[in-house]
């Protein structure tokens, strides 16, 4: 296993500090290397929790809770459900807005979930590598100080895009709410250029939701299983923003 | 050259030909074509059916309780009707049962429909083929109001009311913008009423048109709108709770109040107004009964208004039910719907495909196939018709038979069907309103007489809400306040497969759905509407419809004003978006007009 | 007694219009015609001395329940309405005239109406089979739909068949019947959907415009703002129960008739635009909700094809496929989730015998 990482190592010319190369991402030999800022990690987790609290409500908006006992002004259960929805997609929203910005002042680890390389041959040789690990087909697997090619992917796709998209829908269905002078209406009511009928939009926005239980049950399992099967620190180091390589 | 229908009627499309195309004041799209003699004399009539939406291709693979919605939307002005008669195909099908309140309810809905829909189709559809707007302008007030009161105790009917409706009419005639008016057919002979009966008239043509829109408020407070209020499969969606907490959001006291006072004011109407107007009209139309057609020899109706839930039989249905052939009003014979020898609808002179066109298809296995093509001695081209053919196919309208026979439906229909059955409710009126204008039972079978029953039918119409008000009333009263049954509401209770039929007496005659349902999803839908009936082209045999039958041998006094058309035409209430709907398969590439 | 003498000038002087907007008007519409300045002189001409604006109602594929709707208006009273305020020159539902005699009155209208007349369309024209599923004077109604456009002043797209499509629309559309901004691309239209739209609201939208001289504002869809631009749930007097979580859960049950809120039978309130729950139905007598059924959206594009009235969440017509958002949402996941489980076990398998070939050759 040593063996791969030195020689791996070895071909990469850039042996010093965190290390890249021009494409970004390859491993090197040292234990330990800061990866993940502060506001990185913070987005991280911020943005965890909001997906949770917006999937839960989201769902109990469509398929609403058993009818509660009383008169309507005594209760607000519906109410605290959406605002709940509301509370957390404004919180995603500006804490995605973050992560952007900081995609521009952070370190170069941070820009990786935005882009995919699509022009380089290398990566998608690489992504194929990482399929054929995921497919048993390869008995070790690359090293890699950020998101592994596969992962790139899976970032940019499952969590840029999907939430990107469940933003921009979620606002336009707000603004049906805040009214067509709003900002939100003047911001995305360009949606319903595409989906005159606004049932559409909940539909899309509905999977949506579901897009994004995929993509985390993904997400998850693919840190847990790198975290062990890859020697390196995944889980933690979005925690400490380190990564430590254990071999 | 002349020929001899089966049916018996004679035809010659020697003489000159008269188009009228578009025929307004119908629903719809309409278009008829007339050979007239020498003596201006109708020998040959064409009608044809010239719009088609295919709503019965768009039902397939639906959910069977969203259909009365698509149904519904066949036809805005006998709104409703369509959405019944498909909630009842639809518990036909799926062995559903309803409350009594909604049978009441749903009767309710209906009578209002018949009653405001007679009502427009008389004062606004057909009444500017009797009366003469602008001979109304020379008339004396005075006069007017004599006449008024002598026909009616209605009490809109002084002097100054009338000058004050005059003045507004001069005022609009003097503008020289005659609106809907324009271009009408004013100071032609073919008008015999004297300038006094065209004011009133024309006074009662307004109050109609504002006493219309309250009387389906009943469609409102039940359905929450009209036109197109909304119905359930299973009973009706507004609940009842007359005095429990929330009784403010459901059927309380308040709207049995209103649906009250307005079936009071519509019994007034019918009594005070519409009907007076309809003998007094007709007296100065005596002479001129032409028109009768199919009504003396076959007509069909499938009868309506179920006194019990769940009971369509004869002896539940208020409205007669039954056919007639031949003209013998001796014998009334019974309709099945199942029965695949008894309707049958042919399509060899419709813009259809059968696989064998002098065949006729049962709507349970009906099939359609649009095919436009014009026979050969058409003139003009496909898309710029100059004259049909009808020796070849000539219409959107298929040719439905009830055992072979070309029928009438409509009021007139349903009110000889009762007559010959001996029903008193329906005889008497008859007699009585023959009898005050001294006319033999024969002038029945005419324009007029098609006019009258429907007069009659609104009359008849108006008591039995009262009648079915009290009715949910006293039910309500013994503990029953259910509205819908929802037993059988998930599709997973339903079986594989079912097929079944629902049925109602439109405004503008018999009307039935078939529908097949597999695996909880519309498998075929079918329509055979009143006036597919009515407007029928040629069948295989040569048998004329309703419309063509009654236009011949009328004298028009003028070929170039097509009035007298108009006014035969009109008499039934034609409904071409509901007549003219029928399925056609799908993948069909046809000839598309470029936009732009 | 009416104004019938009085011109579309003077109403709208009367209204408190200045003669500078007045002129405004006529300018843009000169312009929306493609006209010169000097036609716009004409036009101010011809509406200062014409007693009431032309109205030219045409009808194309539809059940005719806009027009319905239209004479159920109580205020104005469609007496009045016509009688006073327009000139309802054609309109082949309630129009006098018949076959050459009312076709001769579009010839009219269009020589002596240029750029003045409000075109009100019902319905819409299907395109398949040479257009010949709706004929009208034996030629297709799209043809009289273009000519009596293109010299209109403004269009109406009443209802929902003109404006979206409508139920002959619906999948899979066998006459191709095409909403009307697809047809008349040169023209400005108000679209005012609904199937039909409330009495009211189309008789407002034809009085704004005779009274405030202008076209009303529309929203990014083509409505009036003034009655489209909020969603029916928004005002609706049921939307107390909706926030406290308080639901209809089946037909005629105690929830409905206490009046609890049927947004889970498939209300479409949230996502309609429409004044049914302010203005309401037929003098304000009730509107769909009030009467106990939800909503069905008939003022939406497309309304038709989005699943049951009855569901809630849509139903998802694709591939041959036919579930809702949750259906196909829980599949996926489920399916991600076994897959999950099964490639950690074999990756636990794999590791395992890893290990005990690291031992073996360690050892």
């Amino acid at each position: 296993m040593m063996d791969a990482v030195a020689r791996l190592a070895e071909s990469e010319r850039d042996l010093t500090g965190i290390a890249a190369d021009g494409s970004g991402e390859h491993g090197v030999g040292r234990p330990t290397v800061y990866v993940y800022e502060a506001p990185v990690r913070i987005c991280h987790w911020v943005n965890a929790f909001s997906i949770i609290v917006l999937m839960v409500s989201g769902y109990f908006i469509g398929t609403p809770l058993p009818t509660v006992e009383g008169e309507a002004s005594a209760n607000f259960v519906m109410g605290y459900v959406r605002f709940a929805h509301f509370a957390a997609g404004q919180v995603l929203a500006v804490f995605f807005l973050v992560r952007i910005l900081w995609a521009f002042v952070g370190n170069h680890h941070s820009r990786q979930i935005f882009y995919i390389p699509v022009h380089r041959r290398q990566f998608w040789k690489e992504v194929l590598h990482e399929i054929r690990w995921y497919a048993f087909l390869e008995r070790e697997p690359k090293m890699y100080v950020g998101h592994n090619p596969l992962a790139q992917i899976a970032m940019f796709v499952g969590f840029t895009l999907f939430v990107a998209f469940m933003i921009v829908t979620g606002f336009a269905l707000y603004s049906e709410g805040t009214g067509i002078d709003s900002w939100q209406h003047k911001l995305f009511g360009w949606v319903f250029a595409i989906w005159p009928n606004s049932q559409d939009v909940h539909t899309w926005h509905h999977i949506g939701m579901w897009a994004l239980v995929v993509f985390a049950t993904v997400h998850i399992y693919a840190a847990v299983r790198e975290d062990i099967m890859s020697r390196q620190s995944i889980i933690s180091s979005m925690i400490s923003g380190e990564r430590q390589f254990r071999d | 050259m002349g020929i001899q229908t089966p049916n018996g009627f004679n035809l010659d499309n020697s003489g000159k030909r008269i188009v009228v195309d578009p025929v307004t004041r119908i629903e719809g799209h309409m278009r008829v074509e007339v050979n007239v003699d020498a003596d201006n004399v109708i020998r040959n009539a064409v009608s044809t059916g010239t719009m088609w939406r295919g709503i019965e291709v768009i039902l397939k693979n639906r959910d069977p309780r969203d259909a009365w919605a698509f149904t519904e939307r066949i036809c805005g002005v006998c709104t409703g009707t369509h959405a019944l008669t498909s909630v009842r195909a639809v518990e036909n099908a799926l062995g559903i049962t309803i409350p009594q309140n909604a049978n009441s309810i749903r009767n309710l809905m209906q009578l209002a429909l018949q009653v405001q829909d007679h009502i427009v189709h008389f004062y606004h559809l057909h009444a500017l083929d009797w009366v003469d707007v602008i001979s109304a302008l020379s008339a004396d007030p005075r006069a007017t109001s004599t006449l008024a009161q002598s026909i009616s105790s209605w009490p809109l009917s002084s002097p100054g009311y009338f000058k004050d409706l005059q003045t507004r009419l001069k005022k609009f005639v003097e503008s020289g913008q005659l609106g809907p008016f324009k271009n009408g057919y004013w100071g032609s002979k073919a008008y015999k009423l004297p300038p006094e009966a065209n004011l009133m008239a024309v006074a009662h043509y307004l109050e109609a048109l504002d006493f219309q829109k309250e009387i389906v408020k009943i469609h409102t407070i039940f359905g929450g709108k009209n036109p197109h209020p909304n119905w359930l499969v299973g009973g009706v969606p507004c609940p009842i709770n007359v005095d429990g907490t929330g009784a403010v959001g459901a059927i309380n006291m308040e709207r049995l109040n209103l649906i009250s006072s307005i079936i009071d004011r519509l019994i007034e109407f019918n009594e005070q107004v519409y009907l007076p107007d309809v003998a007094a009209i007709g007296s100065f139309y005596k002479d001129w009964l032409y028109g009768g057609g199919l009504s003396g020899q076959s007509v069909l109706a499938y009868g309506d208004v179920p006194e019990h839930a769940n009971d369509y039989s004869s002896s539940s249905l208020k409205l007669p039910r039954g056919a007639i052939i031949n003209g013998n009003l001796a014998e009334v014979f019974p309709v099945d719907h199942a029965n695949p020898d008894e309707i049958q609808e042919f399509v060899v002179h419709s813009w259809y495909k059968y696989p064998d066109e002098t065949k006729g298809l049962h709507p349970w296995d009906g099939v359609t196939e649009p095919n436009y093509v014009l026979g050969p001695n058409a003139k003009g081209t496909k898309t710029a018709i100059e004259q049909l053919d009808e020796g070849g196919k000539y219409s959107w309208i298929k040719a439905p038979r009830w055992r072979g026979n070309a029928m009438e439906v409509g009021p007139l229909a349903r009110w000889v069907v009762g007559y010959a059955q001996n029903k008193s409710e329906f005889k008497d009126p008859v007699d009585k309103f023959l009898k005050d204008l001294s006319l033999p039972l024969s002038a029945l079978f005419s324009t007029l007489g098609r006019t009258a029953a429907r007069a009659l039918e609104s009359v008849w119409a108006g008591r039995q809400m009262r009648y079915f008000q009290d009715k949910l009333v006293a039910n309500i009263k013994a503990g029953d306040s259910s509205t819908a049954n929802v037993d059988k509401w998930k599709p997973e209770s339903w079986p594989k497969e079912a097929k079944g039929f629902g049925f109602t007496e439109a405004p503008r005659g018999a009307l039935a759905h078939w529908i097949r349902i597999k695996d909880t999803k519309i498998d075929n839908y079918q329509c055979v509407v009143p006036t597919t009936w009515n407007g029928s082209p040629r069948d295989p045999k040569g048998n004329i419809g309703a419309f063509e039958a009654s236009l011949l041998n009328t004298p028009m006094v003028n070929p170039e004003q097509p009035l007298e058309i108009l006014r035969t035409i009109h008499s039934f209430d034609p409904c071409l978006a509901c007549s003219t709907h029928v399925m056609s398969p799908d993948g069909q590439e046809l000839a598309k007009v470029k936009v732009r | 007694m009416g104004a019938a003498t009085e011109t579309f000038y003077s109403v709208i002087r009367r209204q408190g219009i200045t003669r500078r907007s007045f002129h405004k008007f006529c300018s843009l519409t000169a312009t929306s015609l493609g006209l010169g300045p000097l036609a716009a002189s004409r036009i101010a001409n011809a509406l200062e001395t014409k007693p009431r604006v032309p109205v030219i109602w045409m009808h194309g594929l539809e059940c005719t329940c806009c027009s319905e709707s239209f004479i159920r208006s109580a205020h104005p009273l469609v007496k009045d309405a016509v009688l006073s305020m327009i000139s309802l020159d054609y309109d082949d539902t309630i129009m006098a005239a018949a076959g050459h005699q009312a076709e001769a009155i579009l010839e009219e209208t269009r020589a002596k109406h240029k750029g003045q007349y409000i075109l009100a369309v019902e319905g819409n024209p299907p395109l398949n089979e040479g257009g010949m599923f709706c004929i009208d004077g034996g030629k297709p109604f799209v043809e009289k739909l273009k000519m009596m456009a293109d010299d209109a002043m403004a269009i109406i797209a009443w209802g929902a068949c003109a404006s979206w499509g409508c139920v002959q629309a619906a999948k899979p559309n066998p006459t191709q019947a095409t909403p009307i901004d697809r047809i008349i691309t040169n023209k400005p239209i108000i679209k005012v959907p609904g199937c039909p739209p409330i009495a009211e609201v189309m008789t407002g939208v034809v009085t704004f415009i005779i009274t405030f001289g202008k076209l009303p504002e529309l929203d990014r869809q083509g409505r009036p703002k003034m009655f489209y631009s909020q969603r029916i749930h928004d005002k609706c007097y049921r939307r107390p129960h909706f926030d406290a979580g308080q639901f209809v859960a089946e037909w005629d049950d105690e929830a409905a008739r206490n009046g609890y809120c049927l947004y889970k039978m498939g209300c479409k309130g949230p996502t309609t635009y429409n004044a049914c729950s302010t203005v309401r139905w037929n003098g304000g007598v009730s509107f769909p909700i009030q009467s106990g059924h939800g909503c069905i959206g008939c003022s939406e594009d497309g309304f038709w094809d989005k699943g049951s009235f009855y569901d809630r969440l849509t139903d998802i017509k694709q591939f041959g496929i036919e579930k809702n958002a949750d259906q196909i949402g829980m599949a996926a996941a489920g399916a991600v989730g076994a897959a999950v489980a099964a490639h950690a076990a074999v990756t636990a398998v794999k590791r395992l015998a890893s290990k005990r070939e690291h031992a073996d050759h360690n050892s």
